[in-house]
């Protein structure tokens, strides 16, 4: 099982590897989207935790370009600034689950199985 | 100046008074004129038929003379005898008593026989006409009336006499002498009475006549004058004059011209001969003689043959009449300029009776509008509109002064939020990030079993530590949240149900009673059922954790139609509470974020600014009542009508 974890901020990134790994999950980091859409090329994930707010490119464009891709694979988007409209518009355009940062391992982990085991 | 309220008031007042002395004047005055000239002239008129009575009277005078003395005893004898001395005498004496000028007895053939005067024995032939005497051989009968005698006839009856009866007249608008001009003969009253054979019948053997020249005679034009206008006759100005005219000359006359002497020797203008010696009409006309304006009434004179021969004359002047004109005018002057005077005095009073409030009410506007609201309007006026313009002045300024307060300390809180919120926004973003790793390498250290007691308590700190920044930073943002309101039609008492379920059980176990007074009538409300749910929840909480145990929550629901609302109607809810309250300085503080009464730790202080914030977004308001020891009372008003304010966002992410 991989995740492909994208976010500008580096202590998220390694939050997020320790946690999961600690899981067993295998752990692919991206700190743009521009990174994440090189990386799928290699290696595609089965799950994507996408950060909303980025520089350059923003969680958003990397979820549409995923989606033009064909791409549907489940994502988790997460933000530290969550509000009513960036929830719904991440599920608009195809988000499975919305996470609010901050968040205890215990909540992450939650999140992923849940959406794991819907699909 | 001439836009001020003053000069349009004694403006109006002088229009109007003139408006009114000016008609009263014009109308007055010409309807005065024109019935004081018709009186003029009837009275001309009658002076005229008064005139002419004198002037038969004369005539009748000069009759009754010549017939007394033809009737006399031994005048008949004396003159078949031709005893001249004896009939002299008797002419002479009948002419002195009777003011003849001329008289004489001319015998069947024409001849005269004597006369009066100088030449009383000078015979004529005949040549000479005695037109009377001849009138009387011809027709057999007595004659009297106006006749026109020669020059000639004039110079032999009595040669004194020629200078008086001679004028060279005068044309008032050609004054030039001609030849053709120079009158010829004169105009004399007289009388002819035949002498008969037997006392009235018979053959006729003479003619006794006699007469008096009008040229400058005084006699009849004077006696006319003091007939007629004896009452008038005191008044010497305006005393009427007579004038008798031989065709067209005046030749006897008491109008006096500018030396003192009778105005005699001129001509009458050329229409009054038309319309009265040719057409022999009576004429009246108000006309310019000498110096002065006169009103003149003229009549044609006859003589013996029928012929209109001269004309007798009444003039007044007018100035008798227009003197009352004048008078009347003046005094329609006065009165006007007096009612002027009055006016523009009004005016100016009134003006100022109105203007003065109104000055001191601009005055205080202009005050006002600088910001000063205790500037002084002056005493109440006694006008009606003035004085509701001066209360409702104050009451404005009032009213200005509360919401002026009002806005002013909401203004503040608006800002105060608006930067709190910015801040908070921009500060809960980024913390959010290393609180992750905070919270992740926290808890998966806290996982691991090799670790002591003392270390996984000192975690444990750590951990709980890191969610209470977590719940500050969450209320940070809930505060900032610039979250579109989710409104839907809402019954509030069933929100006020669901809410009060969400506390009940924490009251019974702190003993705290919860009472809902409900308003059953309520209209449904649109609006956005979390978010006010959490508002009235917080409110509850906080009343919940100020009340002691055995204290009472009260809540009400009532329908306020236009009390809080800025003419709006709307519903009210209050939550009072039996608690310890809150000082009057708290009051003003309660809606800023992270003010908070409750010990460090209880709570984070954002909860009655995010009320007010939503509460603002709903287009209605939050007020406190607070006594100290006897508890406060909350009181969230929302508007009926949809009014959601998408306007009121504080922040942008």
């Amino acid at each position: 099982m991989q995740i492909l974890v994208v976010d500008d901020e580096g202590i998220v990134l390694k939050s997020c590897k320790r946690v999961l790994e600690s899981e067993g999950f295998e752990v692919i980091l991206a700190n743009s989207a521009y990174e994440a859409l090189v990386a799928i090329d290699h290696d595609p994930p089965s799950l994507f935790l996408i950060d909303v707010k980025m520089p350059v490119h923003d969680g958003m464009y990397l979820i549409k370009e995923l989606k033009q891709r064909g791409n549907d694979v489940p994502i988790i988007v997460m933000s530290g600034y969550s509000t009513n409209e960036t929830i719904k518009e991440a599920e608009l355009m195809g988000a499975s689950r919305f996470l609010a940062k901050p968040f205890t391992p215990y909540e992450l982990l939650e999140t992923v199985r849940e959406v794991i085991e819907r699909r | 100046m001439l836009h001020s309220t003053r000069f349009k008031l004694i403006f109006s007042f002088l229009i109007v008074s003139f408006l009114v002395g000016g008609i009263s004047l014009f109308i007055g005055g010409h309807l005065l004129y024109k019935t004081v000239l018709r009186e003029a002239t009837n009275q001309a008129k009658l002076a005229l038929s008064a005139a002419a009575d004198v002037y038969r009277t004369n005539i009748k005078y000069v009759n009754v003379a010549l017939n007394i003395t033809t009737l006399g005893m031994g005048f008949r004898s004396s003159f078949i005898d031709r005893d001249l001395p004896d009939l002299i005498d008797r002419i002479e004496r009948m002419s002195g008593y009777a003011g003849l000028d001329f008289a004489g007895i001319v015998t069947q053939s024409g001849t005269t026989l004597c006369r009066t005067g100088p030449n009383s024995r000078l015979e004529d032939t005949g040549q000479i006409e005695n037109p009377i005497a001849q009138y009387v051989i011809t027709h057999h009968q007595p004659a009297s009336g106006t006749i026109v005698l020669t020059l000639a006839f004039m110079t032999r009856e009595n040669p004194d006499l020629s200078d008086r009866i001679q004028f060279y007249p005068i044309q008032i608008d050609s004054p030039k002498k001609t030849a053709q001009d120079e009158q010829q003969g004169c105009m004399a009253i007289a009388a002819a009475i035949p002498i008969f054979e037997h006392r009235t019948s018979g053959e006729l053997l003479g003619v006794l006549y006699g007469g008096i020249v009008l040229n400058h005679s005084t006699g009849i034009v004077d006696s006319a004058r003091k007939s007629v206008f004896f009452d008038e006759i005191q008044q010497e100005i305006s005393m009427p004059t007579a004038t008798i005219l031989f065709n067209t000359i005046r030749i006897a006359t008491n109008m006096i011209d500018e030396n003192g002497l009778r105005a005699v020797g001129t001509r009458v203008s050329e229409d009054v001969k038309q319309e009265v010696l040719v057409r022999g009409k009576q004429w009246t006309q108000t006309h310019f003689y000498l110096t002065d304006q006169y009103i003149a009434a003229y009549e044609p004179i006859t003589d013996i043959f029928g012929k209109r021969v001269g004309m007798l004359s009444i003039a007044i002047l007018e100035s008798n009449y227009s003197a009352v004109q004048r008078k009347v005018i003046l005094f329609f002057i006065i009165t006007t300029l007096m009612g002027a005077i009055v006016a523009v005095c009004m005016g100016y009073f009134l003006a100022r009776r109105i203007t003065a409030p109104v000055t001191r009410l601009i005055k205080a506007s202009w005050d006002v509008s600088k910001g000063n609201t205790a500037s002084d309007i002056g005493p109440i006026s006694k006008d009606k509109e003035i004085a509701i313009l001066q209360k409702t002045f104050k009451n404005m300024v009032e009213a200005m002064k509360r919401r002026r307060m009002a806005s002013e300390s909401q203004i503040l809180q608006s800002e105060k939020q608006a930067s709190v919120g910015r801040l908070a926004a921009g500060v809960a973003h980024e913390i959010n990030n290393p609180l992750t790793g905070v919270l992740t390498y926290t808890h998966m250290l806290l996982r691991r079993e090799d670790i002591s007691d003392d270390i996984r308590s000192d975690l444990r700190v750590v951990a709980e530590s890191t969610d209470r920044v977590r719940k500050i930073v969450k209320g940070l943002l809930d505060f900032s949240r610039q979250t579109k309101l989710d409104p839907e039609p809402t019954d509030i008492n069933r929100l006020l149900d669901d809410t009060i379920k969400l506390i009940e059980n924490q009251a019974l176990l702190k003993g705290v009673s919860i009472q809902f007074n409900r308003r059953e009538d309520m209209p449904m409300i649109v609006l956005d059922q979390s978010q006010i749910q959490s508002v009235l929840l917080n409110i509850m909480i906080n009343a919940l954790d100020a009340t002691k145990p055995s204290g009472a929550i009260t809540i009400s629901s009532t329908l306020d139609l236009i009390a809080n609302g800025p003419g709006h109607p709307g519903i009210e809810i209050s939550i009072e509470d039996t608690g310890c309250g809150m000082p009057q300085e708290y009051l003003t503080q309660i809606f800023d974020p992270f003010f908070s009464t409750k010990e460090v730790g209880k709570g984070t202080g954002l909860g009655l600014s995010v009320s007010f914030g939503i509460v603002k977004e709903h287009g209605g308001n939050i007020r406190v009542q607070s006594e100290i020891g006897k508890g406060s009372k909350f009181f969230v008003w929302l508007p009926i009508e949809k009014q959601v304010n998408q306007n009121a966002n504080f922040s942008r992410g």
